[in-house]
């Protein structure tokens, strides 16, 4: 397999992520018994089928709803929200919610980089990994919860402006980043990483000459931990329901679980989508990230010199 | 055989767990004991034991064993699906069946490629009204746990020999189920498929609370349980009253005590399979 196969992959898989999601949802709403738009809006709840059907662009087929849906996407057009917030445009719940998860996002990712890097340096011991285990088996929706108590006993219930919010965000941040194994994972996986190529019989002879070994092990390492930052990432990304949620951030989890739970599908569908962007990009900056380690493990380095050359 | 007696212990301490969630499941009551008061019913463990019960007076044991039920059977069969497809991913490589290799890789990598809890929503929201329980959402998170635990018994059955391994086997005589059930599964493949196991079936039970909990806070049913019915999230739910002031600390440590219950069963199990 060429060195540019599997970031080759990844960018394809990345395009078509964002259209992949709609398209499941429209073979599953197709798939499963009983009319789309029952399933989208059962009986107990609305009314008029066919009404509804029409409203939705269900009642010509999934080829007419996926296509109508995609092509609005594409304009960042989703209609308005009719159970979730009524009457609301979803792209404007969507445009305040995005940059909410994505601040929480980044944030959580300090924890994972930090531990990552101390524990590729060596700066944190071995003995402490049961420690990072044993705090990683906490669920997040435990740790929230104490967090969301402490923030609503200091500053009340409704305190959603200024640094109350900022402190929600934070500890939602600090939640995501140690709950779940996300701590432990990134500490013990980065470790195990150099670990096993640090034994490799290069650094050997690179230590002999007098180099580092995290200069000569880090370029061969980096697509196993890109890789394990992004699985590590995707995993923040879906805690951010719970923790939005249970933290009270109005982020893109906050909106989905909020329409998931009214049965507002245009909401669901848009907070889905915005996700599936959101993954799109992660794995289209791995593929990026990929190929630019290519090319610097191909880069010939200074000094180096080939064998004719030697001869001459 | 120090190690030996360790995994002995695990898989004790393991099953025992195990069996307690199986029996609090199966005894669990229909409904909950009529309340005896609307409000300030609330008693310690040491006065109804053994876990006391909440402010209108019902045993916080009703709870708990109604909870074991809601998530013990779902819990278990998403376990056994992310295994039962471990184990293929780990055949398929011994067998040297490339293409179905090659798919459950790009498989992996599409399905890997999504957030799980946005997955398990709008699997929620598209799920038919009558199916709306924790089975088929524990088994959509299972299907979304299989690539990773397929993609590592694979690479262990990679490092192993893969089809050279079958083959040298082979050569001393073995028969194809003994090669396959006991060496490649029961021999290497095992700590590996039942870790993921153990691991899923506490991220189902982890998910039922975290989706119930959410519910509760906006004050609406959740989509794991019948309205009828009381999920553990109820006495975290209660827990975090007590937090901001409520006499129902109790409820707290009854709900902290059953996740630390299910996780360490998690690890008892995943312990007592090591490889040796």
């Amino acid at each position: 397999m060429s060195w540019w196969t599997r970031p080759l992959v990844r960018v394809v898989a990345a395009l078509l992520l964002p259209i992949a999601v709609p398209a499941v949802l429209t073979a599953v709403l197709w798939v499963l018994p009983g009319h789309p738009a029952e399933i989208v809006c059962p009986p107990g709840i609305c009314d008029g089928t066919e009404a509804l059907a029409e409203r939705w662009n269900l009642h010509k087929g999934p080829w007419h709803f996926f296509s109508n849906w995609l092509a609005s996407a594409l304009r960042f057009e989703f209609g308005n929200s009719w159970r979730a917030q009524p009457g609301v445009p979803v792209a404007e719940l969507l445009r305040q919610s995005i940059p909410e998860t994505t601040k929480l996002l980044f944030l959580a990712m300090v924890p994972l980089l930090t531990g990552g890097v101390a524990a590729a340096v060596g700066w944190l011991p071995k003995r402490l990994d049961p420690v990072w285990q044993a705090v990683g088996l906490v669920p997040a929706v435990i740790l929230a919860l104490f967090c969301a108590a402490q923030v609503q006993i200091e500053y009340g219930a409704m305190s959603h402006d200024g640094w109350p919010a900022t402190l929600r965000l934070l500890l939602g941040a600090l939640v995501l980043g140690v709950a779940d194994s996300a701590l432990s994972g990134a500490i013990i996986g980065t470790r195990g990483v150099f670990e096993a190529e640090l034994r490799q019989r290069y650094i050997q002879i690179a230590l002999l000459r007098g180099e580092t070994p995290l200069s000569n092990a880090l370029p061969n390492v980096l697509p196993a931990l890109i890789g394990q930052f992004r699985a590590r990432a995707l995993h923040i990304m879906s805690g951010t329901v719970v923790v939005e949620v249970v933290l009270g951030i109005s982020g893109l989890g906050e909106l989905l679980f909020d329409g998931t739970l009214k049965q507002d599908f245009g909401v669901v569908l848009a907070a889905a989508w915005a996700f599936s962007l959101l993954s799109a990009a992660l794995l289209l900056l791995q593929g990026l990230l990929e190929v630019a380690v290519a090319l610097w493990v191909r880069w010939a380095p200074a000094g180096v010199v080939s064998p004719g050359e030697e001869g001459a | 055989m120090r190690s030996s007696w360790k995994r002995t212990v695990a898989l004790a301490i393991g099953l025992v767990f195990l069996a307690v969630l199986l029996l609090m499941s199966f005894f669990a009551p229909e409904n909950l004991s009529t309340p005896t008061a609307l409000i300030g019913g609330e008693k310690g463990p040491l006065e109804v034991p053994p876990f006391g019960t909440d402010e209108r007076g019902i045993p916080l044991l009703e709870y708990a064993m109604q909870g074991a039920r809601i998530v013990t059977l779902p819990s278990l069969v998403s376990g056994a699906v992310v295994m039962v497809l471990a184990t293929i991913a780990g055949l398929v490589r011994c067998a040297g069946l490339t293409w179905v290799d090659s798919g459950i890789q790009f498989a992996s990598e599409l399905v890997g490629s999504l957030p799980r809890l946005v997955v398990v929503l709008v699997v929620a929201l598209v799920l038919p009204v009558e199916w709306k329980n924790l089975l088929p959402i524990g088994i959509a998170w299972a299907l979304l746990a299989a690539p990773g635990a397929m993609d590592e018994a694979a690479a262990t059955a990679g490092r192993l020999g893969g089809e050279r391994f079958v083959e040298a086997l082979r050569a001393h005589g073995f028969s194809g189920v003994r090669i396959y059930l006991y060496h490649v599964v029961w021999l290497n493949l095992r700590p590996v498929i039942v870790r993921q196991g153990a691991e899923v079936t506490m991220q189902v039970v982890f998910l039922e609370i975290a989706l119930s909990y959410l519910a509760l806070r906006r004050n609406v049913p959740s989509f794991t349980h019948s309205a009828s019915e009381f999920s553990w999230a109820t006495l975290l739910y209660q827990g975090y009253t007590a937090l901001l002031g409520s006499p129902l600390i109790h409820s707290l440590f009854t709900g902290l005590g059953l996740v630390a219950l299910t996780a360490a069963m998690a690890q008892a199990l995943r312990m007592a399979a090591r490889a040796r």
